[in-house]
C-alpha cells in the first residue's frame, strides 16, 4: 500500500461513517486576494517565513552554546542543582543586594555568593542568600547568619528564616535525573503523537515544535540571567504539556476536517490556540506578579517563555512544515 | 427553560454531586478556635495528666484542640502562649480540650550539682533473697530548682479544615538520609523501622519518615535509596539533634547493663528457623483468652557473654508451677535509656557464658489467630529494638528543608488573592474574545469546581499541600481552560453545519484527549527521579487532569451544548 492511499484511508477512519460526507465542500485550489496584506503573507510565503522560526532556533543555540564555552554549562545553575545552602529572610526592609554581597563576600573568600530580593507587586517581601558551603558545615552558616543578623539588623531565630541545603553529589544527581526524566518525557511525548495521528511526517513537525520551544525558552532563560533549579527543569515539563496542546489541536483541525482550504482550517484552528495561549500568558502574568514564592515564579517564567516562543513555533513553524506536507502530496 | 433542562442533565449531576462529597471531605470549618495539640513532650506535666500525642493519620479536624485553660479561653495559639507564661510553679493547671478535661500540675526544673563534700547514707541491697542496708559514704549533691518546666505541649492554630499543608505551607524540618554503603531492601526496612522506633520514643507524632528511591541506574540515575523525615514544626536544630542521637540500646540485669545493641550482640535471627511461635510451647488458652508464646535466638560476642554470665551467677531461681523457671532478675531492655520491654531468664542461663540466647515473649488475643498475629508483632518489635543499637549503616545527612512557619502562612494568603485575580483575568480575556458573558460563567464555574474537587481529593487520601501541588493545581486548572476553549470553539465556530452539536463535542474531545495523554506521560518520569521530592507535583497534576477529563469537561460540554440551544 502506498503511503498517499494509507494516508487517504486515514482519513477516512477518522470521519464519522454514520454521517453522509459534508457535501461539495471540498475546496478547489484557486487564488484568493487577501484584503489583510500579513494575511497575504502568511498564505502566500508560507515556505519564506519558515526562515523566522528557525533562525530563532539557531540563535537560540548559538546563545546556549556561548554559555556553554564561557561557563562549561548549558545554563546558570540554582543553589540547589551545585549543592550549597539557600536561606530565604522574609522582611519588608528595604535591602541592597548588592551592597550585602559586598559586605559577605570578604568573609567567605572561597565560596560563592548570590543575593536576589523577593517581591510581590513590587513590593520587597524578602531577601535570598544562597551560597556554596556545605549544608553539614554548622561554624561557617553560623557565620553566616549572625554576619546577616548583624547587617539586617534582625532577631534571625531559629524558624524565623527558611533555611534549605543540599549536598553537591546530591545535587548533581538530582540534576541529572530531572534531565533524564525531562528526556522521558519527552520521548513519551513523542510517541504519544506518533501513537495518535500515525503519519510521521506532521508527528515529526510537532515534535520539533515542542523541541525548539524548550531550546528558545533556554536561551532567554540564560540572556535574562536567571539560575535553573530542579524546580526550573520540571517547568520544562510543564512546558511540554503546554505547547503540544496548541499543535495537537493545529494537527487534528488541518488533517481531519474537510470544510474550506487549509488556510482557512489554519485560521480557525489559530483562533482557538490563541485564544488558549492568550488566557495562558495573562494568568501566568498575574500569578507572577503577586506570587510570593520564588519556586513558583521560576516555574511561571520559564512556562511564560515558553508560551511566546510556542506562538511562533506552532502557527509559522509547524503550520508552515504542515501546509507544505499537504501540498507536495496533493491533499 | 435552559435551568430546567441543565437540571435533567447526568453529567452536570456527576459533578454536582462529586462536589459535595469534596465539600464533605475537606470539611472547612468557618470559627475554628482554639490551639491544636500537635506534640506531648514525654515525661512532661501534659503527659502525666493524660494527655495523649494525635495519631498522625487522623484528619485534621479531628485533631484535640485545647478550648480553654483554667478557665480563660484560648481562641488562639497567641492566647495559649498569653496564658502559658502565667503559670505558676506548683501551680493546679486545668485544661479543657474538645474531648475532655484534664488537670496537671506544673513541675520544677532543677539541677543537680555534686557538692564537694561527702556524707553517709542508707543504701539498701538485696542478694541472696535477704536485703541489706548498709551505710555508705558518698559524694553530697544538692537539688535546685531553677525554675519551671514547660507543661510539655506544642500547640498549632486549630485547623480550619482537612486540608493538610505540607511543610512549604506550614513550616517545618525535612531532612534526606542517605546510607553511607549501598543497603538492600531488607536492611532498609530496619532503619526505616528503627527511626519510626527512634522517634516514637521521643514523643514525636507528626513525623513522616519514609524511604524513596532514586532513579534505577539504567535509567540514568543513581538508583540510589534516601530516607526522609519530616517534623511539621520542628526547626532544623530540634530534627538535627534528634538524628544524630545514635540509638542506644541497652540490656540490663538487676541495673547492671550486660550487653549493648551494636558490637555486643552480632546476630539476630529473623528467619523461620530460629524465629516465629515457639514450637515447644505454642498458644494455649486460659478464661477465654488466647496466649502465644514466641522465641527467636540471638548471638553475642564472647565479652558479653561473660558479663551476662557474671550479673546471672548469684541470682535465685524463683520457683514456679510451670516446667519453666526463671531468674529471680529479669532481663531490661532500654532504648535511648527508656525501658521498653522486660524478658525473664531460663534458670539454664544461670552463670553461663552463652552466646546463643533464646529470647522469648508473648502475645495475647481472643482468637488463636489474634493471639499468634499478636505475638509476631511483639516479636517483630523486640527484634528491631535489637537491631535498632546497631543501624545496619552510618546515615548522611545530604539535603535539609528548615520552613519558617511565617513565610507559609503568608504565602497561602497570597495565593488565594493571586488565584482569584488570575481566575478573573482568564474570565475577562474569555468575554473580551467571545464577546458573550454567557461563555464566560460556565469557564468560570468549571475552573472553581476543579479547584474544589483537586483539594476533596487531597483531603480525601491526605496527601500534603506544598509549593509543588500548588504548581500542579495551576497547571490542570490551565490546562483546563484550554481544554473548554477547544469545545466552546468547536461548538461555537463549527461553519461545519453538516456535523450535528453532539459530533462537533465528540471532535472536540478527540483533541483533549491528546493533550491529556501527552500531559500524563509527560508527568510520570517525575514520580520516580530526585528521591521522589517532585511527586507531588505529578501526582497532583495526573489526579487534576483527570478529573478534567473524566467528570467536569462532559459536563462543560453538555452545559455549553445547552446554553447554545437557545
Amino acid at each position: 500500500m502506498s503511503k498517499k492511499s494509507r494516508f487517504k484511508r486515514w482519513l477516512r477512519r477518522q470521519e464519522t461513517p454514520e454521517e453522509a460526507e459534508p457535501a461539495e465542500t471540498k475546496p478547489e485550489i484557486h487564488e484568493i486576494k487577501h484584503k489583510n496584506p500579513l494575511m497575504e503573507i502568511y498564505d502566500k510565503h508560507y515556505k519564506k517565513l519558515l526562515i523566522i522560526p528557525f533562525s530563532i532556533l539557531i540563535i537560540a543555540f548559538i546563545i546556549i552554546g556561548m554559555q556553554y564555552f564561557q561557563t562549561g554549562d548549558f545554563f546558570n545553575k540554582a543553589i540547589d542543582i551545585k549543592g550549597g545552602i539557600s536561606i530565604t529572610i522574609p522582611t519588608e526592609k528595604i535591602v541592597n543586594a548588592d551592597e550585602l554581597q559586598n559586605i559577605l563576600s570578604p568573609n567567605f573568600k572561597k565560596n560563592e555568593i548570590d543575593i536576589r530580593t523577593l517581591s510581590v507587586a513590587g513590593r520587597q517581601t524578602g531577601i535570598i542568600v544562597d551560597i556554596d558551603i556545605d549544608l553539614n558545615d554548622e561554624a561557617n552558616i553560623e557565620k553566616l547568619i549572625s554576619l546577616l543578623r548583624k547587617e539586617l539588623d534582625l532577631t534571625l531565630q531559629q524558624g524565623e528564616y527558611t533555611i534549605t541545603g543540599i549536598g553537591s553529589s546530591l545535587g548533581k544527581s538530582f540534576f541529572r535525573e530531572t534531565l533524564v526524566a525531562v528526556l522521558i518525557s519527552f520521548l513519551a511525548m513523542s510517541l504519544v503523537v506518533f501513537l495518535y495521528f500515525r503519519i510521521p511526517i506532521p508527528c515529526l513537525a510537532i515534535v520539533l515544535c515542542s523541541f525548539s520551544n524548550i531550546v528558545i525558552t533556554l536561551a532567554v532563560v540564560n540572556l535574562i540571567g536567571m539560575r535553573i533549579s530542579t524546580a526550573g527543569i520540571a517547568a520544562f515539563l510543564m512546558l511540554i504539556g503546554y505547547s503540544v496542546d496548541t499543535d495537537i489541536l493545529l494537527t487534528t483541525i488541518v488533517l481531519k476536517r474537510k470544510e474550506g482550504t487549509i488556510l482557512e482550517r489554519t485560521i480557525r484552528a489559530m483562533k482557538t490556540g490563541m485564544t488558549m495561549t492568550i488566557t495562558t500568558i495573562i494568568a501566568l502574568s498575574i500569578a507572577l506578579i503577586f506570587t510570593q514564592s520564588d519556586i513558583l515564579k521560576q516555574i511561571m517564567t520559564v512556562v511564560l517563555i515558553g508560551c511566546f516562543a510556542d506562538i511562533v513555533n506552532t502557527w509559522i513553524q509547524n503550520t508552515g512544515l504542515l501546509r507544505w506536507y499537504l501540498e507536495k502530496h496533493g491533499i | 427553560m435552559a435551568f430546567k433542562n441543565i437540571l435533567k442533565n447526568v453529567r452536570i449531576w456527576i459533578v454536582i454531586i462529586a462536589l459535595i462529597f469534596a465539600v464533605v471531605a475537606i470539611h472547612p470549618v468557618l470559627d475554628s478556635k482554639g490551639a491544636a495539640i500537635r506534640n506531648v513532650i514525654k515525661d512532661s506535666a501534659a503527659e502525666k495528666a493524660g494527655i495523649e500525642s494525635p495519631d498522625p493519620n487522623t484528619a485534621p479536624t479531628k485533631r484535640e484542640v485545647i478550648t480553654s485553660i483554667n478557665n480563660q479561653l484560648v481562641n488562639n495559639i497567641q492566647d495559649y502562649e498569653d496564658i502559658i507564661k502565667t503559670l505558676q510553679l506548683n501551680q493546679t493547671v486545668r485544661i479543657n480540650t474538645n474531648k475532655g478535661q484534664y488537670v496537671l500540675r506544673t513541675l520544677p526544673l532543677t539541677e543537680s550539682i555534686v557538692l564537694n563534700e561527702t556524707e553517709w547514707i542508707n543504701k539498701t541491697f538485696t542478694e541472696d533473697n535477704q536485703t541489706y542496708t548498709h551505710l555508705v559514704l558518698q559524694n553530697k549533691t544538692e537539688t535546685k530548682i531553677i525554675g519551671m518546666q514547660d507543661i510539655g505541649l506544642k500547640v498549632y492554630e486549630a485547623p480550619t479544615s482537612n486540608l493538610r499543608k505540607g511543610l512549604d505551607l506550614q513550616g517545618g524540618t525535612r531532612v534526606l538520609l542517605q546510607p553511607e554503603n549501598e543497603t538492600s531492601a531488607e536492611d532498609m526496612e530496619i532503619i526505616l523501622e528503627n527511626m519510626k522506633q527512634r522517634l516514637n520514643v521521643f514523643g514525636l507524632s507528626d513525623v513522616i519518615v519514609k524511604s524513596a528511591s532514586d532513579l534505577p541506574v539504567y535509567l540514568g540515575g543513581t538508583g540510589m535509596d534516601f530516607i526522609i523525615v519530616e517534623i511539621a514544626g520542628a526547626n532544623e536544630e530540634e530534627v538535627k539533634d534528634l538524628l544524630s542521637q545514635q540509638g542506644k540500646f541497652e540490656a540490663k540485669i538487676a541495673n547492671k547493663t550486660v550487653f549493648k545493641g551494636g558490637n555486643d550482640i552480632t546476630y539476630v535471627c529473623r528467619s523461620s528457623d530460629c524465629s516465629g511461635i515457639d514450637p515447644t510451647t505454642g498458644c494455649g488458652q486460659n478464661n477465654g483468652e488466647w496466649f502465644c508464646s514466641f522465641r527467636f535466638s540471638i548471638s553475642l560476642n564472647p565479652e558479653a557473654a561473660k558479663k551476662q554470665a557474671e550479673a546471672t551467677k548469684d541470682l535465685d531461681i524463683v520457683p514456679s508451677e510451670t516446667e519453666m523457671r526463671y531468674l529471680s532478675e529479669k532481663l531490661q531492655l532500654f532504648l535511648d535509656d527508656e525501658m521498653v520491654d522486660e524478658l525473664n531468664i531460663a534458670e539454664g542461663l544461670k552463670g553461663q557464658a552463652v552466646t546463643e540466647i533464646e529470647i522469648s515473649g508473648s502475645g495475647a488475643g481472643i482468637t488463636q489467630q489474634a493471639a499468634v498475629l499478636d505475638s509476631l508483632d511483639n516479636m517483630k518489635r523486640l527484634q528491631t529494638i535489637l537491631i535498632t543499637g546497631s543501624l545496619p549503616v552510618k546515615l548522611n545527612i545530604v539535603k535539609t528543608d528548615s520552613i519558617s512557619p511565617t513565610l507559609g502562612k503568608e504565602f497561602i494568603k497570597n495565593s488565594v488573592f493571586f488565584a482569584v485575580l488570575a481566575m478573573i483575568g482568564v474570565a475577562l480575556v474569555i468575554v473580551i474574545i467571545y464577546r458573550k458573558l454567557v461563555i464566560a460563567i460556565p469557564i468560570l464555574i468549571t475552573m472553581i469546581s476543579e479547584i474544589v474537587l483537586l483539594l476533596g481529593t487531597a483531603s480525601l487520601i491526605g496527601w500534603n499541600l506544598d509549593l509543588a501541588a500548588i504548581a500542579g493545581i495551576i497547571i490542570s486548572v490551565g490546562t483546563g481552560v484550554d481544554d473548554q476553549i477547544v469545545i466552546t470553539d468547536e461548538t461555537l465556530r463549527g461553519e461545519q453545519k453538516a456535523y450535528s452539536l453532539k459530533e462537533r463535542i465528540k471532535r472536540a474531545f478527540f483533541i483533549i484527549m491528546a493533550a491529556y495523554f501527552v500531559t500524563v506521560v509527560a508527568m510520570l518520569p517525575l514520580w520516580f527521579a530526585g528521591a521522589g521530592l517532585l511527586k507531588g507535583f505529578a501526582l497532583t497534576t495526573i489526579i487534576g487532569v483527570s478529573i478534567g477529563v473524566f467528570i467536569t469537561r462532559p459536563a462543560f460540554a453538555s452545559l455549553i451544548e445547552l446554553l447554545l440551544k437557545e
